[in-house]
């Protein structure tokens, strides 16, 4: 059983890493996939067995210990439940259909060997969150599916179009992480040692005081709403997921339609325990649900391509699982998911064929299509039409039409703050810069130089709000690279010491968060010094330079330098980032908004400058003399 | 010339239509995709020689003009490009001896630079230039505000909500919501932009013009970038503005409001970002430096290299088929041994689609006795057909002709009533969007989603359900073809054909093939279709000369006429005897599935059913033979010989919802021949060879060959530049990977949801073609071609320009001579005979790549 449960796990990341290898020849990848799935597909189907013959219990398995320091503990743990079974199969069942009809459909496309890569790292990050046992585990995979949607939206990467909407997508989904790092560090904080999945049932079972205080528990619970929401597309993040049908169609199949959508829906079936404890939680979850089912419905009517209207059709579903949530009728909303996953999938895959079917089935005299009837030109029931005035129709429409106006809320209520705040910091004189500068260095002078405990506290204060300033000032920065590389790495420093004069007996965590932020940083800044060598950058900020295409060597290392300094789960930035969220914050709660606030702007302004210097088309330089 | 018309008062030099209409030929003219006429993709530069506006395009556009350097070296190195053509093309340049020299050796030097597109207008422009200094992504905001708007106005029936109200323009439209909603539309809330908006379109354009660009001389450049930043949208536009019937629910809509509404639109996002004060185009301190559409932004500059190598490539590829011809027997042995060869028991008249090219030299290399004729696949006959199934009439014939007669299909069976149950149950994912049936069905009916997508994944092979291909529908009806009233109906069409027009068609038809006399007592009338599913594309795959639809009506509305004895009364006054024995039946051949079905067969005596049994017969083993050598084209069909299998895989292909590749359509055309087929019976061209019938003999004053050449040019040539340049820049000229592809309002495909749509054809259709232009060859004398070029008007602009390559063969002497603007030019090709092979299916053994013409053993 804990065999098949870490095949489970592992055989999509061992078919990432033999595709990774193998070479760029079609059949060989087809025939690693194919195998894969099929391992998978055993792997799977003993392990529900198992779990079936065991009576359908709760299992719960701990791999190896990661990491353990001091009270912290990374255990690689899993776990395997009702909710997470029906995850597991639709995840294994919809995969292989994909991956079947990739084999044909992507057949001699340039970037095969790219896409296999990605979906398999996908599917990977997928069952890690499916089977994760904690919270940590959870985030892990989490960010590994954030980033390969992210790769995957962009895979036509000639073109600006993919590229804008991956990058909308990425900043949705990073903001929302800082509800699930938050999450996971309040999880530390309120259930120390119990914040496995399966304690975390039992938790509240015990009808006298639950574990940590209502307040606490609130905002633990507004925290993992917020990310689900934002990976389900549900309000009021609900505009990015039709734009995100960029790539191959088979891919928005598998992650818009039918996989990725519905991890909203399984993050607040896994912590249901957690928010469904109090009415409020609920309450928030039941009007989430139902503003999404208003506005998707809406929008979908007035969706003139087949994509999108598939795209809103899916959120809505997904809205009426949130009512289902918040009603406490989960084994409905499992087969609620299930039914939508696979719907969903099947309506993407056969997307082209609307015109066909709209044409010459639907085009029949006596068939349902509109060109046919003048009622349907207008929208509203022929019993109304004429007392309803045109305003209200018209404002109708533009409410449809502009998709319940969401991105431009969420624009303004969230990026352009950020944005012009950084750019007040840009505009600053240099000299106020190297004076702040300066000032930091003393601070931190000061504190190495053992004082009190008590005043390094207060010292700190300083420090993390330098970094949040840096940040800031790497996000609404497009005129450097180099800029923007220094800045994210400064910033990530800068929690790093403040961490460390916080809690000086993390010296070795920090040092640990560093160890994976400078290499990466080094790696970047070196790239970006070979790729940009005859470039002067700053002269036409807003050109995509398409280094992926002429410089693939390069732009590789600007990519793992980027994911380093995000601290995705390949270096030790990851496990220090963590770390450092849960020795800073046990003692100082206020820091953890502003330290992950910064990791989640540092995220996004490095990604910005990631996808201008490597997307886009290359073009032929006319030589002066021309 | 900028700078002085900066003082200029306003409203006096700049005339806003003539601009409109001046850069509106630059725009792609890809209609909706429920027709597919393939076209001159750049039909705006076709009044120039090929490569001058070939050139010019790239400028304007920012695409390729030829091949990456490295793939004609390579072709080189594998003896495809032989050094004769190579030295054929060098001569062709007429560039002096110094300038040979140093050609010859930049010839084989590695470029990597050559494969990217030059800088052009569309993205090195004014514009561009303006927009880096703004430091405003405009694009990215403007693009998805249009695109929403103009899919939502012209949508033809995704959406649930229709925007436009009857007979309202895409202008009132747009006023009509910003004026009159509670909730603002933006960008146009605005304040500046909502006054300015009252003021009507042509005041709008001037009004943005003059805040964003301040030179008159520079709008006209200003207002071609805009529209050239998405040119798919601009062109369907401009499409539905000249053509508004190309649309099934007609819209209102013009090039000139689409730019006050965008122009407006941007001026608003300017407004938001940079307030009023900004700076202008005409301010632009670089000015000086940005190339000029009336200046040199789009004089050609030709890379010599790039234009020799591909003309080397080309003139290698005309050889193969010049060798083969000339090889041929002369025609005066012919005669003698003619009375000898029994005369045909069947003929076949087919489509002179290349697809067809294989089959019919299967068929007579199966059966000696059959005779085949190639003919626009229309069969001559122009109307609009609405069969029992169609919800409105689709015009079948090529884009040329305007058909002035409409014919229904009616049927004697009861129908069955289709109303009952509703949807039926195989298509319930189109409609199950909306929130409550949504509900529903997933929360039911969902799962068994799990078993159907496993189902097509796992078995392609049986039709997507519920979509029946019009190829497919049965054929249990008839057709009205003779009008019993000379009245019009509402929309000015007749209603059917007299006995007389009957006759002319036919007449026509039989005379420009040659087949006036000799009738054998079989004639299959063999039209052409495709069926594919999960293809937006669809109509790009069927028959070309019906304007991409299945050619089935035309057939069996030709044979109808040719059986009617009324017509043949007519016909034989006319001097065509048709004898009493000899019977037409039409049919169509699925070029996908490689399958064909028989149309109209209750009337045929029992001779003739029983030369149609042989036929089958013949056919059935002859498409077996055509799957196996399509098979040899797809990297992922079947490896074994037998021809079974072959076309199983052909069928599944055609029928599996993840085949991006249903079949290769018209990839690699490139000859035309226009004579007798005894010309080309006996030689393999690789289905590259469009093949139009045509009797030399018969035809003294070339009035002929004339009518001949009016459709095959423009169908031929129209297909042949298409799928040139969808391979030449697949990303500009062509419509991209099918695979992200979205249908939007069934207009056109895009890449996601907001992007522009993409013209042109998609990379899978395109990607095995050898990009070269047409060599079209016609078998008759240059003097009576002569006197038909001279009558050809506006298609001779293709020859002339050597948009087609044209080449004549004697009949007699079959001396050959390449056409020039202002000479015939002997073609001394390479004097080897081609090769030679006892059949062809051993030509293709183990070949994965285009195969030289080779010369077949008669038998």
């Amino acid at each position: 059983m804990n065999v098949l449960l870490l095949a489970c796990v592992l055989l999509p990341l061992l078919g990432f890493v033999l595709i990774l290898c193998s070479p760029d020849n079609e059949h060989r990848i087809a025939a690693i996939s194919l195998w894969i799935t099929r391992l998978k597909g055993v792997a799977v189907l003993g392990l529900l067995a198992g779990w079936a013959i065991g009576g359908f219990a709760n299992y719960e398995y701990q791999w190896l210990m990661l990491y353990q320091h001091d009270n912290y503990q990374f255990p690689l743990l899993f776990f395997l439940d009702k909710v997470g079974a029906a995850y597991l199969f639709v995840v294994w069942a919809i995969f292989s259909a994909i991956v079947k009809y990739c084999r044909v459909y992507l057949h001699r496309e340039p970037g095969y060997k790219r896409f296999f890569k990605t979906i398999f790292g996908f599917v990977f990050g997928l069952n890690l969150i499916v089977l994760a046992g904690s919270i940590d585990m959870l985030f892990a995979g989490w960010e590994i599916v954030g980033i390969s949607s992210f790769l995957l939206i962009a895979f036509y990467r000639q073109r600006p179009q993919p590229i804008r909407n991956a990058l909308r997508a990425y900043t949705i989904y990073r903001f929302c992480d800082v509800g699930l790092l938050i999450g996971t560090w309040m999880s530390h904080m309120l259930f120390h040692e119990s914040q496995h999945f399966s304690e975390l049932l039992t938790l509240f079972d015990h009808h006298n005081l639950p574990p940590a205080g209502y307040a606490a528990l609130a905002i633990m619970s507004w925290l993992i709403i917020l990310a689900a929401s934002g990976k389900s597309a549900q309000f009021p993040f609900c505009f990015w997921l039709p734009r995100a049908m960029e790539g191959p169609t088979p891919s928005s199949a598998i992650f818009y339609g039918a996989l990725s959508i519905h991890l909203g829906v399984f993050l607040l079936l896994r912590t249901l325990p957690i928010w469904s404890y109090h009415y409020l939680p609920r309450l928030i979850v039941l009007s989430i649900g139902a503003l999404t089912v208003l506005i998707a419905s809406l929008s979908e009517k007035t969706q003139s391509n087949i994509k999108g209207q598939v795209a809103y059709a899916s959120i809505t579903q997904v809205g009426l699982m949130f009512i289902e949530l918040a009603l406490g009728l989960e084994s409905l909303v499992l087969l609620h998911f299930m039914g939508n996953a696979f719907l969903r999938c099947y309506q993407l895959l056969v997307s082209p064929s609307i015109v066909a079917h709209l044409l010459r089935v639907e085009g029949n005299v006596d068939g349902d299509f509109y060109i046919n009837s003048e009622d349907k030109l207008s929208f509203l029931p022929v019993s109304i039409r004429q007392s309803v005035p045109e305003v209200l129709q018209n404002t109708l429409y533009v409410f449809a039409l502009q998709e319940g106006h969401l991105e431009l809320l969420v624009r303004t209520l969230l990026w352009n703050p950020l944005k012009t705040l950084g750019k007040q910091f840009n505009a600053l004189s240099l000299w106020i810069k190297w004076l702040a500068a300066l000032a930091l260095l003393t601070i931190i002078a000061i504190a190495a130089s053992d004082v009190s405990g008590m005043a390094k506290i207060y010292l700190s204060m300083p420090v993390s709000l330098a970094m949040a300033v840096v940040s800031l000032s790497a996000f609404s920065n497009k005129h450097s690279p180099y800029q923007v590389w220094h800045s994210v790495t400064l910033s990530s420093l800068l929690a790093g010491v403040a961490v460390w004069m916080m809690a000086p007996d993390a010296s070795f965590d920090v040092l640990l968060f560093f160890s994976g932020i400078l290499p990466s940083w080094a790696l970047g800044v070196v790239a970006m010094a070979v790729l940009l060598r005859n470039d002067n950058f700053a002269a036409s900020p807003f050109v995509f330079r398409a280094f992926a295409q002429t410089r693939p060597g390069w732009s590789l290392a600007l990519l793992l330098s980027f994911l380093g300094l995000i601290g995705f789960p390949i270096t030790p930035a990851f496990l220090g980032e963590d770390l450092l969220l849960s020795h800073a914050s046990s003692q100082h709660p206020w820091f953890a908004l502003s330290i992950t606030i910064s990791f989640v702007i540092n995220g996004i302004a490095a990604a910005r400058m990631y996808l201008r210097l490597c997307m886009g088309q290359p073009v032929e330089l006319r030589s002066s003399g021309d | 010339m900028s700078v002085n018309s900066q003082h200029s008062p306003p409203h006096s030099a700049f005339d806003l239509n003539q601009t409109i209409d001046h850069i509106a030929h630059w725009l792609p003219s890809q209609g909706p995709l429920k027709d597919f006429i393939h076209h001159n993709t750049l039909h705006a530069v076709q009044d120039r020689p090929f490569h001058d506006g070939v050139a010019m395009a790239a400028q304007v556009y920012g695409a390729n003009s030829y091949l990456p350097l490295s793939d004609y070296q390579q072709r080189f190195r594998e003896g495809r490009i032989t050094q004769q053509a190579l030295d054929w093309a060098i001569t062709q340049t007429h560039c002096d001896a110094a300038t040979e020299q140093a050609l010859r050796a930049e010839l084989f030097e590695l470029d990597y630079h050559s494969h990217y597109p030059p800088q052009s207008l569309a993205h090195h422009g004014l514009r561009s230039a303006w927009l880096n200094r703004l430091a405003i992504d405009l694009n990215a905001l403007v693009h998805p505000v249009m695109f929403r708007l103009l899919s939502n106005f012209l949508d033809q029936g995704i959406s649930r909500w229709a925007l436009p109200k009857l007979g309202e323009s895409f202008w009132d439209c747009v006023l009509r919501l910003v004026h009159n909603s509670l909730l603002p539309l933006y960008p146009f809330h605005r304040r500046r932009v909502r006054e300015l908006l009252s003021a009507g379109p042509e005041h709008v354009i001037v009004q943005c013009l003059d805040a964003i660009v301040g030179d008159e001389g520079l709008y006209g450049q200003y207002l071609l970038e805009l529209l050239l930043a998405h040119p798919g949208w601009s062109g369907m536009v401009r499409v539905i503005e000249t053509q508004p019937q190309t649309l099934l629910a007609p819209r209102d809509i013009t090039l000139k409001q689409l730019l006050a509404v965008e122009l407006a639109c941007e001026l608003a996002f300017i407004d938001k970002l940079r307030g009023t004060r900004f700076i202008k185009i005409a301010q632009l301190p670089d000015l000086a430096s940005i190339a000029l559409l009336e200046g040199d932004a789009v004089k050609p500059r030709v890379p010599l290299k790039m234009r020799v190598w591909h003309e080397a490539m080309e003139w290698s590829l005309y050889c193969e088929l010049l060798v083969g011809l000339r090889s041929q027997p002369k025609p005066s042995s012919q005669t003698t041994a003619s009375p000898t060869t029994p005369s045909p028991t069947v003929q076949a008249l087919f489509c002179i689609d290349d697809r067809e090219c294989s089959v019919r030299r299967y068929l007579e290399e199966l059966d000696s006795q059959i005779e085949t004729f190639g003919t626009p696949g229309f069969f001559g006959i122009d109307f609009l057909y609405q069969g029992l199934e169609d919800a409105y009439p689709v015009a079948q014939c090529p884009a040329v002709v305007k058909p002035k007669h409409l014919i229904l299909e009616s049927t004697t069976q009861p129908r069955p009533d289709k109303k009952i149950g509703g949807e039926t149950l195989s298509t319930l994912h189109f409609s199950s969007h909306s929130m409550f049936r949504g509900w529903l069905y997933t929360q039911t009916l969902g799962l068994a989603y799990a078993l159907r997508l496993g189902w097509s994944v796992l078995r392609p092979g049986g039709q997507l359900p519920g979509i029946q291909s019009l190829s497919e529908i049965e054929a249990h009806g008839h057709l009205h073809l003779l009008r019993e009233n000379d009245e019009p109906n509402e929309d000015g069409y007749l209603l059917g054909f007299s006995l007389p027009e009957m006759a002319d068609r036919v007449e026509g038809v039989l005379r420009n093939i040659g087949l006036i006399e000799q009738f054998a007592p079989l004639i299959m009338v063999v039209a052409h279709g495709s069926s594919s599913v999960n293809n937006p594309h669809f109509a790009a795959y069927d028959c070309g000369a019906c304007a991409g639809k299945p050619g089935a009506p035309n057939a069996r509305a030709f044979a109808w006429m040719a059986n009617h004895p009324p017509v043949r009364e007519i016909l034989r006054e006319r001097g065509i005897v048709i004898p009493d024995g000899s019977r037409f039946v039409p049919a169509l051949h699925n070029t996908s599935r490689d399958d064909i079905r028989y149309f109209d067969l209750n009337d045929l005596d029992k001779s003739s059913r029983s030369a149609l049994h042989a036929f089958q017969h013949t056919m059935h083993h002859a498409l077996q033979l055509n799957a196996r050598e399509r098979c040899r084209w797809f990297e992922l069909g079947p490896k074994s010989p037998d021809n079974q299998d072959a076309h199983n895989h052909v069928i599944a292909r055609a029928s599996s919802i993840f085949e991006p590749r249903p079949e290769l359509n018209h990839s690699n055309n490139l000859y035309c021949v226009v004579g007798r087929r005894s010309l080309t019976r006996h030689l393999f061209m690789d289905r590259r060879t469009f093949l139009q019938s045509y009797d030399p003999q018969g035809d003294n004053d070339g009035s002929i060959l004339l009518k001949v050449l009016s459709a095959v040019i423009p169908v031929c040539g129209g297909i042949n530049l298409e799928y040139l340049f969808s391979r030449i820049d697949n990303s500009v000229y062509g419509a991209g990977t099918k695979l992200p592809h979205n249908v939007i309002g069934l207009l056109g495909v895009a890449n996601g949801v907001e992007g522009d749509l993409r013209t042109g054809l998609p990379a899978q259709m395109i990607e095995v073609h050898e990009p070269a232009r047409l060599l079209m060859v016609v078998e008759q004398t240059t003097a009576i071609v002569d006197r038909a070029i001279a009558q050809l008007g506006s298609l001779r602009e293709w020859l002339d320009n050597e948009w087609i390559r044209f080449v004549v063969c004697d009949p007699m002497t079959r001396a050959l001579f390449l056409y020039g603007r202002d000479k015939w030019q002997s073609v001394e090709a390479v004097s080897v005979n081609p090769p030679q092979a006892k059949r062809s299916e051993t030509i293709l053994v183990g070949q994965s790549r285009t195969i030289a013409v080779h010369a077949v053993e008669r038998r």
